[in-house]
């Protein structure tokens, strides 16, 4: 299908408030995004009216309970089957930050046996810093290939996106660590890992949270669930980088983000 | 319910006590003149009436004692981009042909002092329905604060350590701000002992709004309809505007119902849906609901249209179903805002705000004679004259100057600069300020184009003034900084305060933005002593002194009395917010040094000027020759630098200011991880500790492109040194031939990161 | 009926705020305190008298949206 033709379903409920961004994104690249408050889609809206889903970041009903839970909760109970339908389609499923989070607290990442696992099998836990982080971080392009949403980003790339939040430590069950990371690393749903500037493994703060294997981003086996705690909607020209008056840059290095999910929709649809 | 108060039987003592009693911090000359208002009505008021009366004549709501000073002054310098200045909440300024964009500014310090998270929160809170009532949609947060040192080691009963409020202030703000997703940008951190018993929290919000959307604070006609919109109405927040207006003591603290939680997820909804129906052209006018509440709003949009008004009280939804209605009318419940509504558009913007699941009520309307009634339960219980309620007394209070010898006393020149330097880097006021920047969400939006920390990736140093890009269509852009030197104020409140003016436009020059406009916040103590006073009066003397000369208007701002405790009153503290316009984004520049060879210059001169400095502090001399301002000098060296800037010709540039240029250069090198060869000897004939650390107002640090050193000379006639070029991993810095300074960067780096970490965890 | 469900971080799960609050307590000189913990507690008033299947409509609220069982269990009491 023709670019002017996707829709892209912004979804949002009280608190959310990176939308602008992410719709800005899709509008720069010619796509059709617009805003849809989780409750249209109970009524007046249908998920499949649009070829992609994307949960922004902020502050979902105040991220009360845990970052994300109560944005899961709600779309769990009114929109679960739709849901499961939309993803098992192909349809690409994105989450950044509190999105992020969100998809993590709904099953639908990492999903490793269904395309939405009953209860979480990941978790998004408070930084080491106990602080909120706004800060640039390097993330390392680990995917071989199977995530949607960064095929236009070349493998082992580093690229630039800025991290803002307080609860962005990923974490396994401590008992299931090692296997469940055998099992992203060898479904290749480790997109994105936190890196230094010599593109090392490093500690704090270039790994702003303390996640293990220093994780980003992750997407599901299929590669049309992707979330990431970066926000690469923030990114998207290079004056929005933070060091832009010393490297100068074109474009951004979110925008190919954005590119890669519309040139799969393009392809597929 | 309603009680009727025996107001004209009473004497002088009573009437004291009467105020006292509810709480009205009106004296007794203010209590006569009801006395004699309802006298004259041949009747007693009721306690509503008492209430509202108290609210509207407190120095909060009225300034009845600044007002003049302030006229004097500060008001009315006329400038082409005004559009709306001083009349409303919020100053609305011309940002291009079709957009404007709104400065507010707030002090909320008492409520800070007694509960940093929620006082700070609500804070915020306040001064975005300031910006929202314009009809703007906020794009940038500020926020100035200031507290007592960190390593205090006792506080004064009753007042709170330091270091608990530096945190919950920060969190407060932190997590409003983050949560209604608008970038906190700039502010300033200043610890000083003059702010244990008060700390300072001003803060302050920008917007942008289509010119054709600005809405008036106002009812249009008689008919209008007034709409309460947002979140209930409680018990909390009541009496903060008579609060604010008293010292604090021991037993503020029992007050504590002045202070309220914010609640930023009802606030988010409510910015929409308010913005909604605004850029619908459904609204007549529009107000936030702050100091004094329902009270305030209501006499005061009525009386900007030219008329009165009748509420029906018993409609406004409550939190507490048992509240009395004086409480429902004084409550400053957050998130609330009201609306002015024609007939004919009630229906469509009850809709708008159903959508956004936010609660929408009529409460009243606008009446065709100047007069305020209220009905609670079909009966009347509050009428009044609208004139006699908001025209509040003014104030001449007697004021008093203290003359200020300017001499320095004699002092030893040290020995090892060195030292002194790596000293002056980890004093808690010019250390980094990392630890407060990046727990704000400074990049929300995407529109923050330059940062508040700039520099190598994980190598930073701070910004002069931040830059937003508030439009998706045009690469113009909004600089923002907040400045004031409270050292300076203290020894000298009008070269003080000019400093503040004039370190603010170095600020906004440094990145090459034009100074366009100023918000102040003024925070002083009690103005019923006259020495307090006449800081009041010498600090806006001065800021008017400046502001004029430079033809840059104040367009809002804010002044915070009686911020004294028993044993002392906090510095006075004018906190300058200044906005400035930048043609293209793209031709911005940092602070950080980038490149090998570059030529480093100083603009403007050094004079031996130390009272208030970081240096003579840590001798622990004290002086009293504060920077003096020729704002002439300002504006022709400004002009000269911000042509150079959108010439190209500037790789980095940094203001000149605590610590002198031997900071200066440090702060470069630790953000562009790079050193710096300097030599002194060019600016003059001084002793060498005074060309390092003297703080001399309008003077940058330039890095100039190598090949275009020529070009950049050619802007300037007189008041510029080539002191030396970038490169080496060491700041060395020699005057003539002796070595005066040679430490590696990264020393310098460690030494400035470390401080407020180290007390905050 | 009320119930207070109290949500723990499971052993072993990092817990900063709770180490950030005993670094905070230690500064202000309150040297004895050694472990700080974090919890939360959630008091729910619930419109039945039934205890058996309260408890059980605790289980469910806390699987469904209260508790994360990668980090964290819960502990419910019943007043």
């Amino acid at each position: 299908m023709d670019t002017d033709d996707i829709r892209v379903a912004v979804l949002l409920i009280e608190g959310t408030n990176n939308e602008g961004e992410v719709y800005l994104a899709f509008k720069r690249l010619g796509a059709e995004p617009e805003f849809v408050h989780l409750k249209q889609l109970m009524h007046e809206k249908d998920i499949f009216d649009y070829q992609c889903l994307m949960i922004p970041g902020g502050f979902s009903a105040g991220d009360y309970i845990r970052a994300g839970a109560i944005f899961a909760a709600r779309m769990k109970s009114t929109l679960c089957k739709k849901l499961i339908e939309f993803a098992k389609n192909g349809y690409p499923v994105g989450g950044i930050c509190n999105g992020f989070q969100v998809l993590v607290e709904l099953g639908l990442l990492p999903a490793f046996d269904s395309v939405m696992s009953n209860y979480p099998q990941a978790a998004l836990a408070i930084n080491d810093s106990s602080r909120f982080e706004c800060r640039p971080t390097l993330l390392k392009h680990e995917s071989k290939g199977n995530c949607i949403f960064t095929k236009k980003i070349p493998y082992q790339e580093v690229v630039l996106m800025p991290s803002a939040h307080a609860e962005g430590k990923f974490l396994f069950p401590l008992e299931k660590k090692d296997e469940y990371l055998q099992y992203l690393i060898d479904n290749d749903q480790v997109v994105f890992r936190y890196v230094g500037p010599q593109g090392d493994y490093a500690g704090y703060p270039w790994n702003p949270n303390g996640s293990i294997h220093n994780i980003a981003s992750i997407c599901s086996p299929e590669g049309n669930v992707f979330g990431m705690m970066p926000h690469p909607e923030r990114v998207f020209y290079g004056f929005t980088h933070p060091d832009w008056t010393r490297v100068h840059k074109e474009n951004g290095d979110g925008k190919a983000v954005f590119e890669s999910v519309l040139d799969y929709i393009r392809r597929k649809f | 319910m309603l009680y009727e108060v025996d107001l004209i039987g009473a004497d002088d003592q009573q009437l004291l006590k009467i105020s006292e009693e509810a709480q009205l911090g009106l004296s007794l000359s203010e209590m006569r003149r009801i006395k004699k208002h309802f006298l004259e009505k041949k009747r007693n008021p009721t306690d509503i009436e008492l209430q509202s009366l108290g609210q509207a004549w407190s120095e909060h709501c009225c300034y009845k004692c600044s007002t003049q000073i302030l006229k004097k002054f500060v008001f009315g310098i006329d400038a082409p981009q005004n559009i709306l200045v001083i009349k409303e909440d919020a100053g609305v300024v011309e940002f291009d042909e079709d957009h404007a964009y709104v400065v507010a500014l707030e002090s909320h310090n008492h409520p800070s002092a007694i509960e940093p998270y929620g006082g700070a929160a609500t804070g915020i809170g306040g001064i975005l329905r300031d910006v929202v009532c314009m009809g703007a949609q906020p794009v940038a947060l500020i926020d100035p604060l200031f507290f007592g040192p960190l390593d205090s080691s006792h506080v004064p009963r009753g007042v709170k350590h330091p270091r608990y409020l530096f945190s919950g202030v920060v969190s407060g703000i932190r997590d409003y701000g983050n949560r209604v997703g608008i970038p906190t940008v700039a502010g300033m951190v200043y610890f000083d002992e003059g702010y244990i018993g008060n700390c300072v929290v001003n803060v302050g919000c920008i917007g942008v709004v289509k010119k054709k959307h600005i809405i008036r604070s106002r009812v249009k006609k008689p008919g209008d309809l007034l709409v309460l919109v947002g979140g209930k109405t409680g018990r909390d927040g009541i009496h903060g505007v008579t609060f604010a207006s008293a010292e604090l003591n021991e037993s503020s603290e029992e007050l504590r119902g002045a202070v309220q939680l914010g609640d930023p997820i009802t606030k988010e909804p409510l910015i929409h849906a308010c913005l909604e129906v605004s850029n619908k052209g459904l609204l007549e006018g529009m107000k936030d609901l702050g100091g004094g509440g329902l009270s305030c709003v209501v006499g005061e949009m009525a009386l900007a249209g030219g008329y009165g008004a009748e509420v029906e009280l018993d409609r406004v939804p409550l939190k507490d179903v048992d509240m009395v209605p004086w409480e429902i009318w004084v409550s400053e419940s957050q998130e609330r805002m009201m609306l002015a509504v024609d007939p004919k558009n009630l229906k469509e913007v009850s809709k708008i705000f159903e959508e956004w699941d936010v609660n929408s009520t009529v409460i009243g309307k606008a009446i065709d004679e100047k007069i305020q009634r209220i009905f609670y339960g079909g009966k009347k219980i509050f009428e009044m004259d609208m004139e006699f309620l908001t025209k509040a007394p003014v104030y001449n209070k007697p004021f008093q100057i203290k003359a200020i010898e300017r001499k320095d006393p004699p002092f030893e020149e040290p020995d090892d600069y060195g030292k002194i330097l790596l000293r002056l880097l980890s004093s808690p006021n010019i250390a980094s300020k990392e630890w407060v920047i990046r727990q704000y969400d400074h990049e929300v939006r995407a529109s923050t184009v330059i940062k508040p920390l700039q520099g190598v990736l994980g190598k930073n140093t701070h910004g002069d003034a931040t830059v937003i890009k508030p439009l998706e269509s045009s690469y113009r852009g909004l600089a923002i900084t907040a400045d004031v030197n409270p050292s300076y104020t203290k020894i000298d409140p009008f070269w003080g305060s000019a400093s503040a003016i004039d370190e603010v436009c170095r600020n906004l020059a440094s990145v090459g933005a034009i100074p366009h406009s100023f918000a102040d916040c003024l925070n002083f103590g009690n103005p019923e002593k006259p020495e307090r006073l006449g800081e009041l009066y010498s600090s806006a003397k001065a800021l008017g002194y400046v502001a004029k000369a430079l033809e840059i208007p104040f367009v809002s701002g804010n002044v915070s009395l009686y911020n004294e405790a028993p044993y002392g009153s906090i510095p006075p503290t004018p906190s300058i917010l200044g906005i400035g316009i930048v043609s293209d984004i793209r031709k911005c520049i940092t602070v950080d040094m980038k490149k090998e060879g570059n030529p480093i210059y100083l603009i403007g001169e050094t004079k031996k000027e130390f009272g208030g400095s970081e240096y003579l502090k840590l001798l622990g001399i004290s002086s009293k020759t504060v920077p003096v301002v020729d704002p002439k000098a300002l504006k022709k060296r400004m002009d000269s630098l911000i042509s150079a800037i959108k010439d190209g010709l500037i790789a980095s540039c940094h203001d000149v200011s605590e610590g002198g240029i031997a900071l200066c250069m440090a702060e470069m090198s630790i953000g562009g991880d790079i050193g710096a060869r300097i030599d002194t000897g060019i600016i003059g004939n001084m002793r060498v500790d005074h060309k390092l650390f003297s703080e001399s107002n309008t003077r940058w640090i330039v890095e100039v492109k190598h090949d275009l050193a020529r070009e950049f000379e050619k802007k300037f006639k007189g008041a510029l040194f080539r002191i030396g070029d970038v490169g080496g991993n060491n700041i060395l810095i020699k005057n003539d031939d002796r070595t005066l300074i040679d430490i590696p960067v990264k020393e310098l780096r460690d030494v400035w990161n470390a401080p407020i970490y180290d007390y905050m965890g | 009926m009320e119930a207070d469900v109290t949500i723990i971080l499971k052993k072993g799960v990092a817990d900063p705020e709770g180490s950030n609050v005993k670094k905070a307590l230690n500064l202000l000189g309150f040297d004895e305190v050694r472990k700080v913990q974090t919890m939360k507690t959630f008091r729910i008033d619930l419109a039945t008298e039934d205890r058996g299947k309260a408890k059980k409509d605790i289980d469910e609220m806390c699987k469904k949206l209260l508790a994360n069982p990668v980090i964290q269990t819960y502990r419910v009491e019943i007043r």
